[in-house]
Parts: structure tokens; sequence; C-alpha cells
């Protein structure tokens, strides 16, 4: 017990954070087939593709929009208490996250209708792990500071409890469809194969010290919280098992069950469109991730409710004068307990995806060196070259995600320079919650079939990258084909 | 524009693979101390005067002497972690005679570690407040780390017939405790 608190400070510190939420550097960024995952709807050109096993989208991502690693572990020789006061406690609000998410395709793939054409067919499948939680600011200042000297009268808020965090297998299906020369949609259906769960949302209550009524202080707790898990208890008591010769083996066995659809499932929903507004201009949109989960195995929540008041042992004369038994500690502790009922269960729930939506506007400009551009070309395969890219691309794009404390937004402005069919380069400006200095940068090979891709985020953190407060990186390798390949 | 594109972007790539990292020192982690200071009321005794008169108890007899079980802090938690800690009481007494109390701390055999004994006049008196330390510069810690038990033992210094004009007469203890606690 008394070495929790250290190990939820490298908790938080060490998942500052992989984020694989807004994904800017790719979205968009038509000659890369895993943007397709950013918008359903996206201009497609290739004939087929083939992501690399594994090595087609490799995602991560880092952020923290309060105190960073540097600011607290630097080797400054500054007090690390002082530090954790001052950077941390003092420093933080509740709405600054610390996040954790990773995401690693393991297959990839997509082709034209043979019969339809105008149809891009991909489907595959990726893991993601995923967790987020806010600075439990009133928490981490009651354990912190205490309810004393002048904290009395404070209600601490129960509520900044909030994390959310999951590990889930995703199979996935999309139909892009080109409607006509301005319009391009498409939609991808999702099924989630969750390997674990686990959340905390909806806590609300307080914990206040005040002037007792009777005694010199009175304690007053409400609280209404709930941490709802499943997936999680088998791999503990798996992992637990000292009787069991195979614990490794056991644990594979067990995830490699959730992974291939053996745990809780769920169902999500991707669309998004492209609409050409004038040949050298744009506008795009998609909503990603309309899903749920719904945990019905291995399911064990954790409830703390009710409302209790306490100025401590207290006698009352004439009324306890035959009191005779002096258990009045003991009684009180069980007032307490019995007020305040901490509770399990293992009724299922729903947990929801996290949504996700981005837009954009782009214009693009400079004809390539052969004189094709957006042409509208016959797109059946054996035919001539689909369409040929302007050379340059700018624009801006507007990314929204739901958190549980609420909406999330960052805005970003591109440029695109393609430098024939074999290389293109981005680079992006972002700003959000995060930084206001993120500056990106992507590369995308063409070499012959082979694709390769590399996106970098936030480079300027690059210089001392412990003091970032956000950065990803992105790459992968696939095989596209166009007509002739 | 493409040669100065690729002039940006070759150097930031070189230093995006060169990216570097200040010295961290994860083990300062060690070095932590979280020392809350924790508040909360012990104990609140109130006596009318009837019931003292009711007693018969008078010229110093024990009006009221009950034990309690108290194990705030000799549980294991507690036990290791408390530094320091301050004792608060306050007495009133409205009622027509002059008491005395005491509150003795008891160790889990049933002995007597110390008491805090208050004497205190008869209506009016006032309030009598009392802080004691315990701790750096106060009474040994150990005095509160080894308390199974409290006793109230009040007496009455009066006689055991007479009544306060105050209305509803009665005494009054009230304690309560501030404790900075090591939690890591």
């Amino acid at each position: 017990m008394r070495g929790f608190p250290k190990l939820l400070v490298l908790i938080v510190f060490w998942t500052v954070g992989i984020n694989a939420q807004n994904r800017q550097l790719l979205y968009d960024f038509q000659e890369v087939p895993q943007s397709l995952m950013l918008n359903p709807g996206m201009k497609v050109s290739q004939n087929w593709h083939a992501g690399i096993p594994v090595f087609s989208g490799l995602y991560f991502q880092a952020y923290t929009s309060g105190v960073t690693v540097n600011d607290l572990f630097a080797n400054d020789g500054v007090d690390f208490t002082t530090k954790v006061r001052e950077r941390a406690i003092q420093a933080m609000g509740r709405k600054d996250d610390f996040g954790s998410t990773s995401q690693i395709e393991g297959f990839n793939v997509g082709f034209r209708g043979r019969n339809r054409p105008d149809d891009y067919y991909s489907f595959g499948m990726y893991g993601e792990f995923d967790i987020i939680s806010y600075w439990p600011k009133d928490l981490a200042e009651l354990a912190y500071e205490g309810n004393g000297g002048d904290n009395i009268g404070r209600a601490f808020d129960l509520g900044d409890l909030k994390l959310r965090g999951d590990m889930v297998n995703v199979f996935h299906f999309g139909i892009n469809r080109k409607v006509d020369r301005e319009l391009t949609i498409g939609a991808r259906v999702k099924l989630y194969s969750s390997i674990f769960q686990f959340q905390s949302l909806g806590n609300s209550g307080s914990f206040r010290t005040v002037q007792g009524l009777d005694n010199i202080y009175r304690t007053i707790l409400e609280a209404d919280m709930v941490l709802q898990t499943s997936g999680i208890q088998e791999f503990y008591e798996t992992a637990d098992d000292e009787t069991s010769g195979s614990r490794r083996e056991d644990l594979v066995d067990l995830f490699t069950k959730r992974v291939l659809l053996g745990g809780n499932l769920g169902l999500g929903l991707d669309a998004g469109f492209t609409y050409q507004l004038n040949p050298q201009t744009s506008i795009t949109g998609s909503i990603l991730d309309l899903g749920f989960i719904y945990n019905s195995g291995d399911v064990w929540n954790y409830s703390f409710r009710g409302r209790t008041s306490t100025e401590g042992i207290s006698v009352f004369l004439p009324e306890d004068i035959d009191q005779v038994d002096n258990d009045l500690w003991r009684k009180l502790i069980d007032e307490i307990e019995e007020a305040m009922p901490y509770g399990e269960n293992s009724s299922s729930y729903l947990s929801f995806r996290p949504l996700k939506a981005y837009g954009s506007i782009r214009y693009d400009y400079g004809e390539p060196k052969g004189g094709l551009f957006d042409c509208d070309c016959d797109i059946r395969p054996g035919r001539r070259p689909m369409r040929e890219y302007y050379r340059n691309s700018l624009g801006g794009q507007l990314f929204l995600m739901k958190r549980p404390r609420g909406i999330q937004a960052a805005l970003t402005a591109f440029y695109q320079k393609r430098l024939g069919r074999v290389l293109s380069l981005r680079g992006s400006y972002t700003i959000d919650k995060y930084s206001w200095t993120n500056l990106g940068l992507g590369l995308n090979l063409q070499a012959g079939p082979i694709n390769l891709y590399v996106l970098g985020d936030n480079l300027l953190g690059y210089s001392n990258i412990a003091d970032s407060h956000y950065a990803s990186l992105h790459f992968g390798i696939n095989i596209l084909s166009w007509n002739g390949n | 524009m493409k040669s100065f594109f690729l002039r940006l972007w070759v150097p930031t790539l070189l230093l995006c693979c060169t990216s570097c990292m200040e010295e961290q020192d994860f083990g300062q982690v060690d070095d932590l101390n979280i020392n809350p200071r924790a508040a909360s009321g012990i104990l609140y005794f109130e006596s009318d005067e009837d019931t003292i008169n009711a007693t018969g108890a008078s010229n110093g007899d024990v009006f009221y002497s009950k034990l309690t079980n108290f194990e705030a802090f000799n549980k294991d938690f507690m036990e290791d972690r408390l530094l320091e800690g301050e004792i608060i009481y306050e007495l009133t007494n409205t009622t027509s005679k002059a008491l005395t109390l005491e509150i003795e701390f008891l160790d889990e055999g049933g002995n007597r570690i110390y008491g805090e004994f208050f004497e205190i006049g008869a209506h009016p008196s006032g309030t009598l407040t009392r802080e004691v330390v315990y701790g750096p510069g106060g009474l040994p810690l150990s005095m509160l780390t080894n308390t199974s038990d409290l006793r109230l033992v009040g007496s009455n210094l009066g006689d055991s017939s007479s009544v306060s004009a105050e209305p509803d007469p009665k005494v009054v203890v009230k304690v309560a405790g501030e404790f900075l606690v090591q939690l890591q």
C-alpha cells in the first residue's frame, strides 16, 4: 500500500502517452492506402493494395496537456517533491489529461471491383490499445495536502476521477464508391473483439470537513462512484494461478481467444465523403468509430455509493447513560461502512468507442509534368492510369473527438508537394490543447509497387522528447498496384 | 519551391532521426514525500446538569466513567505513518458546579499511558481550550500510536442538587485532531 502513490506516479507519467487520435498528417493523404481508415470516402487511385502484415501500419502518438516527463524527471537538482507540488499538483487542472494509444495493423487489403470499377473494397484487422485519464485534481490535492489546515471547509470533488481504457482487435470491411465526377462516398463496418475494457466515468460526490454541529469538525462524504471492468479478472486469475505450470501459455491462449472474437463483441461504423467543388478544390468529411462494445463476459464492477457524516465518537447524557459496552469506535466505523457500502457486481454494460470526426478543404495546383491531372479517367482495371495528381496541395483540416469531458478539437493547415509519382511530402501545422507549435512532416515513397510512408508530428519537440507535450510517429509499408503494375 | 521544400524537409527528417532527450532520472520517484494533513472530530461528550445531579456524585465523586475502544492510531497503516499531530480540546460548562474531566489514553492491555486533565469552574467559566502537540517539540507520538482505548472520567466538585439558572445547563467536551501522515 505504501508503494501505491509511487506506482501511480510512474503509471501516470509512463503513459504520457501514446494517443492514436488526431492523425492530421495521414488524413486525406491520398497516396497512402491507410488514409482510407480515416475517411472511407476518400478518393482512391490505386487498383489494389496489400499491406505488409504487421508492418503496414504502426502508429504511436504521445501527448500531455499538463506536466511533461522532463518537468518532473529532469536531472536538474530540484527536489522531486517540490517539482510534483509546483508543476503538477498546483499547475494542472481537471481538464488536463493523460492518454496512451497504440495501433498495430494486422493486415490491410483493398481492391477495385471487377464488375464495378467505381467501387473500391478494403478490409483488414488491427489491434488498438487506448487509455485516457483526466488529472484527478481534487483527489490529488486531497492526497497531497489532506483535508486539514487551509482545506477545512473545502469540498473535494470525487467526480474528478474519470478514466477509460481498452484493448480491442478490430475486423473491418469498407466500400468506397465514386458516385460521379464530383462525389466519392464510403463506409466501413467494424467488428470489435474486446480483449479488456475498463471505465470509471460518471462519478460524483464530495469529501469535505467543516465546522461541526456539535464537535469541532464534521466530516461529510457523499459518493456515487463506479468502476466497470470486463476481461481483466480472467487475465488476473490466470497470471496469479500458482497451481498452473503453464501460466504464460495460458495467458497467450486467453489473449489469442479474445483477439479472435472469443471475448466481448461490438459493432461500429465509419463513413465519409469527398466532394469536388471544382477541378482543383475539394472538401471532405468523415465520422469514425460510431460504435459500441457490449461487455457481458468476465465483467466485474465495483461501486462506492452513499452518504455519511461523522463528528467522531459521540456520547450524549442522559440518552447514552446505559451505554455500557466499549465498542463506540467500532460502531462508528461500522456505521460509516454501512452508509458507504462497497459493492461488487457482474452486470453487463455498454462501452462506447471514442467518436471522431474529420473535415477538410483542399486546393490543388500545379499541373503534373505529363499534363494529366484530375481527368475522371476510366478506372477499369487494365485501362490507362486513373488519375494524375496535381503537384501541390494546400488545405485545412478540422478534427473533433468526443472525450469524457467534452469535445476536443484540433485545427490543421497543410501543404503537400509531389515530386513525380515517386515521392510525396506533406508538412502540417496543428493547433490544439496540447501544443501551439506542432509542426509535422510526412513522406510517402512509391518505389514501383512498394509504398513506404513515414509521418512524424510535433518535430520541434524532438529536440528534447521528454519535454514535449505531443509527439507521434506513424509508418508502414504496402504493395500498391495501379493499372499496368 | 521544390528545392525550398526539400531543404526544409531533409534537415527536419534528420532532426527527427537524431532526436535527443535531456538526462532523466526516474529514480527520483523514490524521493517523493506525500504528507497530507488529516483533520477529524474524535470525541464529543455532553451531559446535562440533571444527569449529573441524578448520579448523586458530589464533592469530587465521579459522575461518569466509561471506556471506549479507539484504534485510529494503532492500526498498521497509521502506526508507521504518523509524523506529528495536534489534539484540540474545547470544554464549556454552564452548570452550577465546578467539574473535573480527564481523558485517559490506555494501551491494549488496559494500562494508562497518560491523561489530559481539565478542571473547569461553575458557570460562567467560559470555554476552556487546550491544544496538545505530539511529535517533534511535543509529546511522544507513541502515546497516540500505543493507544487502544479512551476513558472519559467526569467528577463533580460541587453538590448534587443545585441547578444553574442558565437555559439547558450542561457540560460539553469537544475533542478533534489534525495529524500529519506520511502517505508516501
